[in-house]
């Protein structure tokens, strides 16, 4: 298989205004949600499509409230370049599967509240 | 909690940003999923169906996902400050782990070594992480080789100004605290002094 470096390359550019950035939000989020299929295809991945999609959901959902253009701007950067290398399979296993820890190991988790972080002994 | 000798002089403080009504204002989000209804739905959620991800536990605050850096130990993770204008908010772009947001670092100039004379590390304004009270430190059953899986252990950034390093971990999201230094007070003495006469009762001891 030939490599081609420019396949699903995204010209870079800043966004126009607010709703400029949130339109280009949503196409990179639907680009995510459509590949999702083929990322468990192409990984062989056991996770089922569905965790794949919530767990793409969560990433955006993370940084929903950010406010500046400019790192909206490099959020969606990022996105871009993270797509370009999974869908060319430039990725190792290992690097896609740093997103799925809680799917793979049982006891990490991040916990609900300041109590029960406490309570399991954590620290602060 | 933390472990940093304290001094008279230290230093607690936010930069008043929120406080000047000429900068755009703070919407800051923190994490806080104290209702419980929510939380108590989000772990039926997650018994009825191992592979569901919960996305978000209500509506403003996103749950903060487990990252590579969760560990057993790692310090509750803080959703970021969001700001508005004044400050970058390079807590999202970093790809630094979300638990250093709830981890305090200290901002201090170095005190010159008492065995050495040289005052170069002196100059600069440095920060570094405190020192986890649980967890994140073991010994090698062998050889007794210290080990530690705290990422920021023996971390340390060097500025220029104070002004600098609190911009930095402004624009981070990190908590800060400044630690002033004590400064020697210098006096010129001279032994003549000693001999000038003094018009009350006691000669004043003047070498000290």
């Amino acid at each position: 298989m030939t490599i081609n470096p420019t396949l699903l390359a995204q010209t870079t550019r800043s966004s126009v205004n607010k709703a400029d950035a949130a339109k280009r939000v949503i196409k990179a989020y639907r680009d995510w949600y459509r590949a999702a299929p083929e990322v468990v295809n192409l990984y062989l991945l056991t996770i089922p499509t569905s965790t794949v999609r919530s767990r793409i959901r969560q990433e955006f959902e993370k940084n929903r409230h950010v406010q500046q253009l400019p790192v909206i701007d490099m959020l969606i950067v990022k996105s871009n370049m993270e797509f370009q290398e999974t869908m060319n399979y430039w990725k190792q296993t290992a690097q896609l599967m740093k997103y799925f820890r809680a799917e793979e190991d049982d006891r990490v988790h991040v916990p609900k509240d300041f109590m029960t972080g406490f309570l399991e002994g954590r620290n602060n | 909690m933390s472990l940093f000798r304290t001094s008279s002089r230290l230093v607690f403080a936010r930069l008043p940003i929120a406080a000047t009504a000429s900068r755009a204002p703070i919407v800051a989000i923190r994490h806080k999923s104290t209702d419980a209804v929510n939380t108590k739905d989000a772990v039926v959620a997650r018994t009825k169906e191992p592979h569901a991800v919960a996305v978000a536990t209500h509506e403003g605050v996103p749950e903060i996902p487990v990252d590579t850096a969760t560990s057993a130990y790692s310090p509750i993770p803080k959703y970021p400050e969001i700001h508005a204008d004044d400050v970058l908010n390079a807590a999202f772009i970093s790809g630094a782990p979300l638990d250093l947001q709830s981890r305090t670092v200290r901002i201090y100039k170095p005190a010159k070594p008492a065995t050495q004379s040289g005052d170069w590390n002196t100059r600069r304004w440095r920060m570094d992480w405190d020192v986890l009270l649980r967890g994140h430190r073991w010994e090698n059953p062998l050889m007794g080789w210290q080990s530690s899986g705290d990422s920021m252990q023996g971390t340390s950034l060097s500025f220029k100004s104070k002004e600098d390093a609190i911009f930095f971990a402004e624009k981070q999201g990190y908590q800060w605290f400044v630690q002033e230094p004590n400064t020697r007070e210098f006096r010129v003495k001279s032994y003549a002094e000693n001999f000038l006469h003094s018009p009350g009762k006691l000669k004043i001891i003047r070498t000290k």
